[in-house]
C-alpha cells in the first residue's frame, strides 16, 4: 500500500511538472509583452526595463522558471500582472470560493442523486420508469454543459414569463451564505453543472446493479429466504458501489471542464472565469497558478479514487 | 480477452450458423451458390436494422448537404431590396453570414431573413449554416490527424512494443490527468491572436481561419492519444492470431504485414473510436469558440451564436435556441451514430 501510494504521488509529481513546464514555456513563447500591455504604449524603455527586472523577466528562461518552481515550492505564486503587484494567492482567494461551492455541491448531487437514480433503473429494468430513466440520462450525458445551461436559462425565463414569477438567470449569490435569494441564484448552475455527471453515475450504477443482481451471492441470499429489501440494500448494493469509486476522477475532470462552461454562461466570478480573464491580459502568472490549481484538482480527484479503489476492492493489490 | 486463442476462422461462422431458407436451396438446386455473409456484411446489416442509427445517419447527411450547397442556393433567393441609406442590394449581400442589414435588428423569423437576423442585423440562417460548415470541417481535420497519427503510432506501439510503447504509454497518461480541453483553451487563448496576425496574408488561411487551425490542432494533439491507445490494443490482439503467424512463416515482411493484414483488420475500431469522437470535436470546437478563443466574429460558428445570443437571453430568446438546438441535434445525431456502429461493429457486444 505504502510502496502503491509513493508511486502515484511521485506520478502526481511529475504531471504538475508537466504542467507548469507547458504553461510557463506557453506564457514564455507567447506573443505580447505583458509589461508594456500592463505599462501602456507611452512607457519609457527604462520603466519598462525596471518592471521587467522587477518580475524576473529580464533572465533567460531556465532561470524564470527555476526560479517560478522554488517559489511554487514556497507557496509563493507571485504577483500578478494586470492588478500591478497584487500578489497571485490574493487573487485567487477571491474566485475560489465560489469554484469550491460549486465544485462541493455538482459532486454531491452527482453522487446522491445519479446513483439512486441508476439502482432504481436496475431494480425495475426493462419497465417504463427504466427506459425513460436511461434515455434522459443518454442524452443529458451526450450534451455538453453549454447545451444544458442555455436550454435550462431559456425555460426558467420562458416559466417565469407565463408565471410573473422572477427567478434569476446569471450571477451567484454571496458565496457559502444561503439565505431564500442566495438559493435563488444557485440552485441553475450547480443543477447544471451537475447533470452530465449525474447521466453518467446514473448510467454507471445501473450497469453495476444489474451485473452485481446476476451474481450468485445475489441468488444465493434469495434463496436461504431473505427478505428483498435486505437482499438489495445489504448484499447487492454495497457491492454494485465499487466500480462507481473509480470513475471518481473522472467526474472531477468533469468538473473542471465544466467549470469553465458554467461559469461562462451563468457568468460567476470563479476560478474558470479568472483563468479566462488572465488569458485575455495576459497575466500570466495568474493563468500559471490556476491551471496548475485546476491539473491539481484532477491529479488528486484520480489518486483519491485509485485510493478509495484499493480499499474497497483487495484484489487490486494483486495487480 | 479468452477469444484470444481460439482460431478465428472457426469462430465466426460458427457463432451465428446461417439459417437456411427455400430461396437458398432453390439457388443451390439451380447452381447459383450464395456465399454466406462476411463479418464485415452482418456488421452493415445489424447496422442497417437499427433505426436510431439509420436516422442519425440521415441527420448527418443533410447537414452536410444543407451547410455545402445551402448557402450559394440562399444566395440566389429573394429580390433587391433597399437599405434606410438607400442603397440597393441583393440576396448575394443580405443572404450572406457576414452582412449587417441595420434596418434589421433582433427580427423574428420572415420572408426576408428565413430565421430572422441578430442583433446586428446578419441573416441567422446563413449563419446558422456558415456555422455548421465549421464544425463538420473542424470534425473532419481533427479526425483525419487523428486516425494518421492515432493508426500509425498505435500500430507501432502494438507491433513493435520496445520504447514507442513506453513513450505513448506515458504520454498517453499524461493526457489523460491533464484534461485536454484546458490544453486547447490555453493553446488557443495564447497563441490565436498572433497566429491571426501572422498569417493575415496568406490565402485560405486568412480572415481567422489560422485560428480555426489552431483549435484543429489543438483538439487534434488532445484526442490521438485515445485512438492510439485502442489501436495499440487491437493490434497487440491481431498479432497473437494464426494468420499473422502464418504470414511471418511464409517469410512476409513486416511492413506489409502490418499494411495489408493488420491495417485493414483495424478498420471497425478505427471508425467507431473516430465516429464517437467526431462528436466531442464539434463540442469542444463550438465550446472554444463560445469561450471566444475560437472563430472570431464577422465568421460564424454555433458556439459564437449562442455566444452572441447569451447576453440578450430574456429580451430574444430565439437567437439563443436557434444555435443551441442545432448543436444539441448534430452532438446527438453523431453520438447515436456513434452507439449504433459500436452495437454493430464490435464483435464482442454481438449477443
Amino acid at each position: 500500500m505504502i510502496q502503491f501510494l509513493i508511486k502515484r504521488i511521485l506520478g502526481l509529481l511529475f504531471v504538475i511538472f508537466g504542467v507548469t513546464f507547458i504553461t510557463f514555456i506557453m506564457g514564455y513563447f507567447a506573443p505580447g509583452d505583458p509589461i508594456t500591455a500592463m505599462l501602456g504604449e507611452r512607457a519609457t524603455p527604462e520603466t519598462v526595463a525596471q518592471m521587467k527586472h522587477l518580475y524576473g523577466l529580464d533572465l533567460p528562461w531556465y532561470q524564470q522558471y527555476g526560479n517560478y518552481l522554488v517559489n511554487l515550492a514556497r507557496f509563493n505564486l507571485g504577483m500578478s500582472f494586470r492588478l500591478q503587484g497584487r500578489p497571485v494567492w490574493d487573487i485567487l482567494k477571491d474566485g475560489l470560493p465560489v469554484s469550491l461551492e460549486l465544485a462541493f455541491w455538482g459532486l454531491l448531487l452527482q453522487v446522491f442523486i445519479g446513483i439512486p437514480l441508476g439502482i432504481i433503473s436496475a431494480l425495475k429494468a426493462n419497465t417504463w420508469v427504466d427506459t425513460l430513466n436511461m434515455s434522459i440520462a443518454l442524452v443529458l450525458y451526450a450534451f455538453p454543459v453549454f447545451i444544458t445551461g442555455v436550454l435550462l436559462q431559456l425555460l426558467v425565463i420562458w416559466v417565469s414569463k407565463q408565471t410573473g414569477v422572477s427567478w434569476p438567470v446569471t450571477q451567484w449569490g454571496y458565496p457559502w451564505r444561503y439565505t431564500w435569494t442566495d438559493i435563488q441564484y444557485k440552485i441553475l448552475p450547480i443543477l447544471v453543472y451537475a447533470t452530465a455527471g449525474i447521466a453518467y453515475y446514473a448510467r454507471l450504477a445501473r450497469t453495476s446493479m444489474l451485473e452485481v443482481l446476476k451474481q450468485d451471492y445475489v441468488r444465493t441470499a434469495r434463496a436461504k429466504g431473505l427478505r428483498e429489501q435486505s437482499v438489495v440494500y445489504r448484499h447487492a448494493f454495497r457491492n454494485a458501489l465499487i466500480p462507481l469509486v473509480t470513475v471518481f476522477g473522472v467526474s472531477i475532470g468533469f468538473l473542471v471542464t465544466g467549470g469553465f462552461f458554467t461559469e461562462r454562461i451563468f457568468n460567476l466570478p470563479g476560478i474558470a472565469n479568472l483563468t479566462l480573464i488572465s488569458i485575455d491580459s495576459l497575466d500570466y502568472p495568474v493563468l500559471q497558478a490556476t491551471t496548475a490549481l485546476l491539473a491539481l484538482c484532477i491529479v488528486l480527484g484520480n489518486l483519491i479514487s485509485d485510493i478509495l479503489y484499493s480499499l474497497v476492492d483487495p484484489r487490486i493489490k494483486a495487480e | 480477452m479468452e477469444t484470444r486463442d481460439q482460431n478465428p476462422s472457426i469462430e465466426q461462422p460458427e457463432a451465428q450458423p446461417p439459417e437456411v431458407t427455400e430461396k437458398q436451396v432453390q439457388a443451390v438446386i439451380e447452381g447459383k451458390v450464395q456465399k454466406s455473409p462476411t463479418p464485415f456484411q452482418q456488421s452493415l446489416r445489424r447496422l442497417m436494422r437499427d433505426r436510431r442509427a439509420l436516422v442519425s445517419m440521415c441527420v448527418i447527411a443533410f447537414l452536410v448537404l444543407i451547410s455545402l450547397i445551402g448557402p450559394p442556393i440562399y444566395q440566389h433567393i429573394g429580390g433587391t431590396i433597399e437599405t434606410a441609406d438607400a442603397q440597393k442590394i441583393g440576396p448575394t449581400q443580405y443572404h450572406s453570414h457576414s452582412f449587417q442589414n441595420l434596418d434589421h435588428l433582433d427580427e423574428g423569423p420572415n420572408g426576408l431573413n428565413w430565421l430572422g437576423t441578430d442583433r446586428v442585423g446578419r441573416d441567422m440562417l446563413a449563419r446558422l449554416m456558415q456555422g455548421i460548415l465549421v464544425s463538420i470541417v473542424v470534425a473532419v481535420l481533427v479526425e483525419i490527424i487523428d486516425i494518421l497519427l492515432g493508426v500509425v503510432i498505435g500500430v507501432l506501439a502494438g507491433y513493435y512494443g520496445g520504447w514507442v510503447d513506453t513513450l505513448l504509454a506515458r504520454f498517453t497518461d499524461l493526457m489523460f490527468a491533464f484534461p485536454g480541453l484546458l490544453f486547447v483553451i490555453l493553446l488557443t487563448g495564447i497563441f490565436g491572436p498572433q497566429v491571426d496576425v501572422m498569417f493575415a496574408n496568406t490565402p485560405l488561411l486568412s480572415g481567422g481561419n489560422a485560428r480555426l487551425l489552431l483549435v484543429v490542432l489543438a483538439l487534434s494533439i488532445t484526442s490521438w492519444p485515445l485512438m492510439a491507445r485502442y489501436v495499440r490494443g487491437q493490434t497487440m490482439q491481431l498479432k497473437q492470431q494464426q494468420f499473422i503467424e502464418a504470414a511471418k512463416a511464409a517469410g512476409t515482411t513486416d511492413l506489409k504485414i502490418i499494411t495489408k493484414h493488420i491495417v485493414p483488420n483495424l478498420f471497425s475500431i478505427v471508425i467507431i473510436a473516430a465516429t464517437l469522437n467526431i462528436s466531442n470535436t464539434i463540442i469542444n470546437e463550438a465550446g472554444i469558440s463560445l469561450l471566444g478563443l475560437g472563430v472570431q466574429d464577422p465568421g460564424s460558428s454555433i458556439g459564437l451564436m449562442i455566444s452572441a445570443a447569451q447576453t440578450l437571453l430574456a429580451i430574444h430568446p430565439w437567437e439563443a435556441l436557434l444555435p443551441t438546438g442545432m448543436l444539441a441535434v448534430i452532438v446527438l445525431a453523431f453520438s447515436f451514430l456513434g452507439d449504433g456502429l459500436r452495437d454493430a461493429f464490435d464483435p464482442r457486444s454481438k449477443d
